[in-house]
């Protein structure tokens, strides 16, 4: 008897949860006639998750018009494409989405957008020339696609900058500004196993292309020709080449995982690291040595060419009611006030040009933080992200990848290596 | 026996199936809806090239199994699938089979706790489990790497090695599932008649002869059960660690065969390939299944 | 007994290493669940916290509806718990005491369906959850879960070990199927019942793959997806708070555990799952 009891109880304390849940999740969908849209970004909370509740929270305080819900998706910019995939075959789309760099192509083949500027014509015609105003073009640019659409606005923008530990540079002797140069990022590497024991070197080996096309680029080598592959280039297999020395004949470099990375630079295991600015706050906050971030090093009497890192925003709602409800909280994500809390909160360099110098915008902040600086100054020297074009183009993306584990491993050299696949992508480009 | 099948004819004797049928109903609807389906649907898809949102598909045929087939990845992968289940069937099958019949007839002090602190782990999640060994088993920094450091042994580089890969990840996976099969084993050993195994101690009989012939015979119901369940966990469990510590790296060498056909239908986007991939591993494994419903279970012992 | 003294001690042995290896991990994410975060990557081994701190439960409190995503675990896990184990024993009665036509071909389907890789369902299951407006909500994550056939399988196991007088003297004095399930076989195949469905609870309490697809705002949010949020390859994983959505998460299942390991364990051993 006393077991039904129990059961029942357990049963009755269930539905009654369930009746709360429903409840407040009617709750929170009441919303006195505004138009509500969702927004769907990437940022956990380590990453400006904190930020991004922040600001939808104090713009859905201010509009009286428009209701932002945000959706976090995780594992990146994968992540989300993975959720809008299964969104959109379900014939649903969300109003504003964060795209990643590498995914813009695909994005803008499958699926339905309207460009920022179309909506701002149609709805908003006095700020018909905001984006020109506030946007370099060489900014705006990331933007577009292979067929020259302008997609949507660059909104989180990151570089890869040189993250150095100091106090393991001053005790292997070496300049505590760190290299300037990746031959020096070789020699410097090679001085610290010596004398310290530790590692070199760490460079980023995340599931994309980015740090490698900042290598392979700024040593002259590019990734895309007109829609073609063009990697292997004498220039490219110096640079990959490079790379594989140190990690697999020098043996000065890490080979592994990110998260491992990062967390053998932070304790002191690694004396340098190249990964994004979007790591500072993490290895600032929690490194006990003498940290810096210092420019991308650039190869011997060339100019650095660093890929913009991060992310887009681009308008998939499809009624215009809330195609017009997205530009309304777009505006407001790319006010210089939202901007500067954008940038303090993730790390992300400003898209537009106005912010950095402004009074109400990361001035006072820019003079607190030095790490910030080199990823600022360096911005200059942005270009698009290569991202493969047709159908085809992640599987180009992954072949990619691919040839980096049989590098790093050393099982092909990069001459054959990058050759093949080379090879391997335009015939897939076709 | 002859009772049951009496109570049977008793049974069908009166209304009969129609009762049979109806209580077999929801749980056919909810497969019918949430399995059968989306089964025939996938097989629809393994005949078309489509990315999943481009509103057309392309009928191609048995293209998409031609190249998955002529894929030297799908073979490599085929490969860690096997020696998956290999390690997950020797830590998760062999080993706790052993350690139930220690501790149930060896041991005589600690039992329950034993019992206890090896079932606690089957209570977390996996995700969990992922995320703390990758941090703990970080090769340089990690704490298991610094005690190796003080008595001079180096933790291989394993996230980025072959092999190493899997051995790691099959542990991960074992953190998880070795407490529920050992303790299923342990409940099937406890059950079989002490008079039997006592009597052979008294024999003088070696423990081993014990085990082989007294233990496992009586205990292979479960025993085939666990060894089932094992290759299902190998299949399917092993997909997070995998898609948490190493997205099937490096170069292919961890996925299996779920986390490729994940990994083709959401990374790359190849619908084709992966329903391909799916419904060929569906068919490698109810081929399996097949063969254990028709010569293992007849050497099965049960009770009854 | 035989058994020397020398070979009790080295299976000791071993088993002390397996425990340590079982329940360190446990411990030390307790442990740094309470270190902040610099801490964590400086001093790795020291597990118990010198200044140990709530603060990463805050950080966790203040960003999440930790209680509501709790409760939201809690509604799946037990729902779709409750849910499977009806249909399970139903459809276990039905293939233990009824013949009927296509029966081996029907119980060899549903087994079978074990060996069914998630992949092949995902996608249609969350057309379906979208087509009847289920986005966004536990029921969503819930309904494709209401059966199960390892439960139908376990609890079948269990059925044929009753032995078949019980019930035929029951139909003789005219119980009815629903008497026979609630008063003879319940009772009987209770153990099994109970320990299937503590490994139900578990399994949906932990549940993380399908969640992600069909949930989308943090207040329908289930646990294994909370910690999610905490881990992002770009920004860095803040190890020590996602170890603090850990240890929520392992808390409930921890403590139904310790607190009822007796009988958890006393069910799976008498639970006839043969």
């Amino acid at each position: 008897m006393k077991r039904w009891l129990l059961a029942t109880l357990c049963i009755g304390f269930t539905i009654f949860l369930a009746a709360c849940n429903n409840e407040a999740s009617s709750e929170s969908s009441g919303n006195d006639g505004k138009t509500v849209i969702e927004y769907w970004h990437v940022n956990a909370e380590t990453q400006g998750g904190q930020t991004v509740t922040q600001l939808v929270d104090d713009f859905n305080k201010q509009s009286d018009t428009v209701e932002v819900v945000a959706k976090y998706n995780p594992d990146m910019y994968k992540g989300l494409m993975q959720n809008m995939q299964a969104e959109a075959a379900a014939g649903n789309s969300p109003a504003v989405v964060q795209i990643g760099w590498a995914f813009l192509n695909y994005f803008s083949e499958n699926f339905e957008y309207v460009s920022p500027q179309t909506v701002i014509d149609k709805h908003f015609p006095e700020e018909k020339t905001f984006l020109k105003d506030h946007f370099l073009p060489n900014v705006m640019d990331l933007a577009k696609n292979a067929k020259g659409d302008q997609v949507g606005i660059p909104y989180s923008l990151s570089s890869p900058v040189l993250y150095i530990n100091r106090d393991m540079l001053k005790e292997a002797g070496l300049d505590e500004n760190g290299p300037q140069t990746w031959e020096e990022v070789k020699s410097f590497s090679k001085e610290i196993k010596e004398r310290t024991g530790k590692y070199g070197f760490y460079f980023q080996e995340p599931a994309d292309n980015w740090a490698t096309q900042a290598l392979l680029e700024s040593n002259g080598a590019s990734f895309l020709t007109d829609g073609k592959a063009t990697f292997a280039s004498d220039e490219g297999i110096e640079a990959y080449q490079l790379l594989t020395d140190m990690i697999v004949k020098d043996k000065t470099a890490l080979h592994i995982g990110w998260d491992q990375g990062v967390q053998s630079f932070i304790d002191g295991s690694v004396a340098m690291a190249y990964t994004t600015i979007a790591q500072r706050s993490n290895i600032q906050d929690n490194a006990q040595f003498d940290v810096a971030a210092v420019r991308s090093p650039i190869w011997e009497g060339k100019d650095a060419k660093l890929p913009a890192g991060g992310a887009m925003l681009a308008i998939t709602a499809q009624e215009e009611e809330k195609q017009k409800a997205a530009w309304e909280f777009m505006s407001y994500l790319y006010s210089v006030e939202a901007m500067a809390e954008w940038t303090k909160g993730t790390g992300y360099v400003p898209p537009r040009h106005d912010v950095a110098d402004a009074e109400n915008g990361l001035k006072e902040y820019l003079k607190e933080n030095e790490m910030m600086t080199a990823a600022i100054e360096q911005m200059d020297g942005v270009v698009p992200w290569a991202s493969f074009p047709g159908d085809a183009g992640l599987q180009a993306e992954q072949l990619l990848l691919d040839l980096r584990d049989q590098l790093l491993k050393g099982s092909v050299s990069p001459k054959e290596g990058l050759e093949a696949t080379e090879d391997e992508v335009n015939e897939l480009l076709q | 026996m002859s009772s049951l099948t009496a109570a049977r004819r008793m049974l069908q004797i009166n209304r009969e199936n129609a009762i049979g049928y109806l209580l077999l109903v929801p749980s056919i609807i909810i497969f019918a809806v949430f399995t059968f389906w989306p089964i025939i649907y996938t097989v629809y898809l393994s005949f078309f090239d489509w990315n999943m949102i481009s509103p057309t598909k392309e009928y191609v045929g048995l293209k998409n199994y031609i190249e998955v087939l002529s894929d030297p990845k799908t073979y490599r992968i085929l490969g860690n699938t096997f020696l998956y289940i290999a390690l997950l069937l020797v830590i998760n099958c062999a080993i706790p089979y052993i350690f139930a019949f220690v501790i149930d007839i060896v041991l005589k002090k600690y039992k329950n706790f034993y019992k206890s602190a090896l079932f606690l782990p089957a209570f977390i999640s996996l995700v969990v489990g992922s995320i703390l060994f990758t941090w703990m088993l970080n090769p340089v920094s990690g704490p298991l790497a610094i005690v190796f450091g003080w008595i001079g042994l180096e933790i291989p580089n394993w996230s980025k090695a072959e092999g190493w890969i899997i051995v790691v990840l099959s542990l991960i996976t074992s953190w998880k599932i070795f407490g529920y099969n050992f303790i299923l084993l342990y409940a099937s050993i406890n059950g079989i008649s002490r008079e039997i195994i006592e009597a052979a101690k008294l024999d003088n009989i070696p423990l081993w002869r014990i085990f082989i012939q007294i233990i496992l015979p009586m205990s292979s119901a479960t025993g085939i059960y666990v060894f089932i369940i094992t290759i299902v966990q190998s299949l399917q469990y092993v997909f997070t660690p995998v898609k948490v510590v190493s997205q099937g790296g490096p170069d292919y060498a961890s996925s299996n065969l779920i986390y490729h056909a994940y990994h083709e239908a959401f990374v790359v986007y190849r619908t084709g390939h992966s329903a391909t991939l799916s419904i060929i591993t569906m068919a490698l494994f109810l081929l399996l299944l097949f063969l254990e419903f028709k010569f293992v279970e007849r050497g099965v012992y049960y009770e009854n | 007994m035989r058994i020397s003294r020398h070979a009790e001690t080295i299976w000791h042995f071993i088993f002390m290493v397996t425990v340590l290896v079982m329940v360190f991990p446990i411990i030390y994410a307790f442990g740094m669940s309470f270190k902040p975060l610099e801490d964590a990557y400086n001093n790795v081994l020291n597990i118990l916290p010198i200044n140990a701190s709530l603060e990463n439960y805050r950080t966790l409190f203040a960003s999440l509806p930790v209680l509501k995503i709790t409760m939201n675990t809690f509604v799946v896990a037990s729902v779709a718990t409750v849910f499977k184990l009806v249909t399970s024993f139903l459809a276990a009665y039905a293939f233990v005491y009824f013949k009927f036509k296509g029966k081996e071909v029907i119980y060899f389907l549903l087994i079978g369906t074990i060996f069914i890789p998630f992949t092949v369902t995902m996608i249609p299951n969350y057309l379906i959850i979208s087509e009847i407006g289920m986005l966004d909500s536990v029921w969503g994550v819930i309904l494709p879960q209401l059966a199960d056939a390892v439960g139908i399988f376990l609890i079948h196991q269990a059925m044929k070990n009753i032995p078949g007088s019980l019930i035929e003297v029951a139909r003789l004095d005219n119980m009815g199927h629903g008497r026979i399930m609630k008063d003879i076989v319940l009772p009987l195949v209770r153990p099994a019942v109970t320990s299937v469905g503590i490994w139900f609870f578990i399994g949906t309490w932990n549940e993380f793959v399908w969640p992600v697809l069909v949930l989308k705002t943090t207040e329908n949010y289930t646990l294994p997806l909370a910690l999610q949020m905490f881990i992002s390859s770009e920004g860095g994983t803040n190890f020590t708070v996602a170890m603090a959505v850990s240890v929520i998460t392992m808390i409930i299942p921890l403590i139904l555990y310790l607190s009822f390991q007796k009988y958890i364990i006393g069910t799976f051993t008498s639970s006839g799952i043969k």
